[in-house]
């Protein structure tokens, strides 16, 4: 459901692809719709209300991120459309949620990663803070409302219920730290180009992105039996022996040694080469930092498939990834996003 | 609507270890389901980091060694009396253990199977190790992060493990609804590298028609300015905040009452982004020596998207969190009473009385042997007594 005149907001939000900013042409908006269909419709008006109110009558699941106020003005509150379609699903995704203390805060995805204590990990310690870029809280946020949606359906299948769900950015955040957000009492703090610690007692050395002849490189780790196999593969294995891989943690002095003996140990060769024979010959963890267009000529994702190429009346051919997954070795195929108002006549 | 959460006639195998895997599994032992964590007797889950305790709660335990020909056959037992099997191991290892789909299948022909490969189960890297570190790094999140555009920095937070596991929920309970109504399961192949895929799609279909992905540049935007942290008063305090329309703006300028900021010019983004620097600076140089809390609540006032730059400890006690209930604690035998995050998929989650602590390895060993699979006593201790499951 879109409102007039320009539709989904981000259809007038970047990227855009080439020649020009136009309403069929963000690829934000491109990539987020595959699938859906798209009727164009001014709710704001009572004439266009009730033809939303009709719509919804038929649904299984209304999917809306209506701030407070935007509720108020239209007279929606968690009953209104359950109230006349008791199987339907309704999920409201917005920052901070409906009720409490930053309910009506203004939110944008950094002001999200700041307080999701997501940005206090990435970066170097006493420089500012990182947010990852691009709209990764409304993503998750928005896999999130997936989840709910699915598990409302099992529901609704059992019972019949429908039901009014919220999932808010700041809740989905604070769910996706590794450690306790306790920490043994310790701040996980920023850790430059090594692995923010999971622990008061520091990160283990050799967990990091280094810079090999065609670009950068990250070692995963964080065990004993990686960091021994580390060591093999740089040669020093003194480096290990006789000593509990706990007691390393947090050695500021080895971690940078280490670093200077994984460069040295990449010198003369290729990010692809340094993939194989890290990960084949000495079964570890590593990988090219690849930047976006190698991950879509990447001989893996294209093997599984991760990739699919769809045409657009007007933006013309382009590459989209792949649903997570495939079922029975087989991928879901995608189907293009809509035009603008494309299928009003269908259901208006 | 049943009491005991949504899922709670949904029997799960679970296999995942570490991160990705458990999180999905975790949120679905939130929403009700019997999630069975299968562990190796011999490797413990208890530790002071508490890593897994936390991503290990609303889980039985059975420690049971898959690779005896009576333990995988007492797995094959439990196969044919649940719903699903989730795994996050290398391909080879389910294969060497002949626990693929297929002999899943010849136990319960309509097992639902998510499989977790760090790249695939077939395809050129299918055996090569993977991290969330190191596969966000392949999906080319890392290349986007950064101060200076020739120096990327990985996200320290091995991105591709949470993403992962959230995707793991939506995909096994759609494919658990429609296995419901038809009768057939499948075989989900879920990589972790894959997951970041979708987060990062737009700059994909950009890319594809020869758009040029922005440099490496901190936290600046290319659609919104000011964008970005900024110090605060006391040690590595920060405020982020953005300014998303011109009128946002006009707010802005209202608290930060510097006078270069009230010029007209900078009412248009075009004019800002190209004094970016100079604007960023007068808004550090105001942010530097006020309070962080106080920064935010005069901006958000007016309306300027901005927020603290929290850290861990602090969420953990984040009054709007507190409010809205969000948090649980429980109690663990090792570390008494805890606190942990919640579950921020809205449902019928099962009620927070009934959530219980990860249990230790092998804990559930003799109830659900004797539970689902009909083992008397002296059954049982014939097999801890051969090692075949044990406790931690």
């Amino acid at each position: 459901m879109e409102s007039p005149p320009f539709g989904d907001p981000s259809r007038l939000t970047g990227p855009f692809l080439p020649n020009g900013d136009h309403p069929e042409k963000s690829a934000l908006f491109l990539h987020n719709n595959t699938g859906k269909k798209s009727v164009l419709l001014d709710w704001s008006t009572n004439q266009g209300f009730k033809s939303l109110k009709r719509l919804i009558a038929d649904a299984d699941v209304l999917i809306e991120d209506w701030d407070l106020s935007t509720r108020r003005t239209k007279g929606v509150d968690a009953n209104t459309f359950v109230s006349f379609n008791s199987q339907l699903i309704e999920v409201s995704i917005t920052p901070f949620g409906l009720s409490g203390p930053y309910s009506k805060w203004k939110s944008s995805p950094i002001v999200q990663m700041a307080m999701g204590a997501i940005m206090n990990i990435i970066g170097i310690p006493d420089r500012e803070p990182l947010m990852i870029p691009g709209y990764q809280p409304d993503y998750l946020a928005g896999t999130n409302a997936c989840n709910s949606v699915a598990i409302a359906l099992w529901e609704r299948d059992h019972s019949g219920q429908g039901n009014f769900l919220e999932i808010t950015m700041l809740e989905t955040l604070a769910n996706l730290h590794q450690a306790p957000l306790d920490m043994e009492g310790g701040i996980r703090h920023r850790n430059g180009h090594r692995q923010s610690a999971l622990s008061t007692r520091g990160f283990a050395p050799g967990v990091c992105t280094l810079e090999a002849n065609d670009g950068y490189v990250t070692f995963g780790g964080g065990s004993q039996g990686i960091w021994e196999q580390l060591c093999l593969m740089m040669g020093r294995t003194d480096l290990y022996e006789g000593k509990d891989f706990t007691d390393l943690t947090g050695d500021k002095e080895l971690s940078d040694k280490v670093d200077w003996l994984l460069v040295k140990w990449m010198e003369g060769k290729s990010r692809a080469d340094i993939h194989r024979e890290a990960s084949s010959d000495w079964q570890l963890p590593v990988a090219p930092v690849l930047t976006i267009s190698e991950t879509i000529e990447d001989i893996q994702f294209i093997y599984q498939g991760s990739f699919q190429e769809l045409d657009h009346p007007v933006a013309g051919r382009s590459v989209y990834p792949s649903p997570p997954s495939s079922i029975n070795e087989k991928r879901l195929p995608l189907s293009r996003a809509p035009l603008l108002g494309e299928h009003n006549s269908e259901y208006l | 609507m049943t009491t005991n959460g949504a899922l709670s006639k949904f029997r799960i195998l679970d296999l995942t270890r570490v991160w990705a895997g458990p999180l999905g599994t975790r949120a679905l032992g939130d929403l009700g389901a019997d999630v069975i964590k299968i562990s190796d007797p011999r490797i413990p889950l208890d530790s002071s980091a508490r890593v897994n305790n936390k991503l290990n709660r609303n889980k039985r335990n059975i420690g049971l060694r898959l690779d005896t020909e009576e333990g995988r056959n007492i797995f094959l037992d439990l196969v044919s009396l649940s719903d699903a099997v989730i795994e996050n191991f290398r391909p080879r290892v389910m294969r060497n253990l002949d626990l693929t789909y297929e002999t899943l299948q010849s136990v319960n022909p309509t097992i639902l199977m998510c499989s977790m490969p760090g790249f695939g189960i077939k395809g050129p890297y299918s055996e090569y190790p993977a991290f969330g570190s190191t596969a966000e790094a392949v999906a080319g999140i890392v290349s986007m992060i950064g101060y200076d555009s020739d120096r990327p920095l990985q996200t320290g937070l091995s991105y591709a493990d949470p993403i992962s596991g959230l995707n793991v929920v939506w995909s096994v309970v759609s494919y658990a609804r429609r296995r419901a109504r038809k009768g057939i399961g499948c075989h989900i192949e879920m990589p972790l590298s894959e997951s970041p895929l979708g987060v990062v799609g737009e700059y994909v279909t950009a890319s594809s028609q020869g758009v040029s992905m922005p440099q490496i540049n901190g936290n600046k935007s290319q659609y919104f300015c000011p964008h970005g942290a900024y110090q605060a008063f006391g040690k590595d305090k920060w405020i982020a905040l953005s300014v998303t329309s011109d009128d946002e703006w006009v707010s802005l300028k209202s608290v930060i009452l510097e006078k270069e900021l009230q010029n007209a010019e900078y009412d248009d983004f075009t004019m800002r982004k190209s004094s970016e620097k100079r604007i960023d600076a007068i808004i550090a140089d105001w942010t530097q020596s006020r309070n962080p809390d106080d920064i935010v609540e005069l901006l958000q006032k007016v309306g300027v998207p901005a927020g603290k730059v929290t850290n861990n400890l602090e969420l953990l006690t984040n009054q709007h969190l507190q409010k809205r209930d969000y948090f649980v604690e429980l109690e663990e035998e090792k570390w008494g009473l805890q606190k942990y995050d919640g579950q921020s998929i809205d449902g019928n989650q099962k009620p927070k009385n009934m959530w219980h602590s990860m249990r230790k390895v092998g804990e559930d060993n003799y109830l659900i042997l004797r539970e689902l699979l009909g083992f008397t006593h002296s059954q049982y201790e014939l097999l801890s007594s051969n090692g075949i499951v044990g406790t931690e």
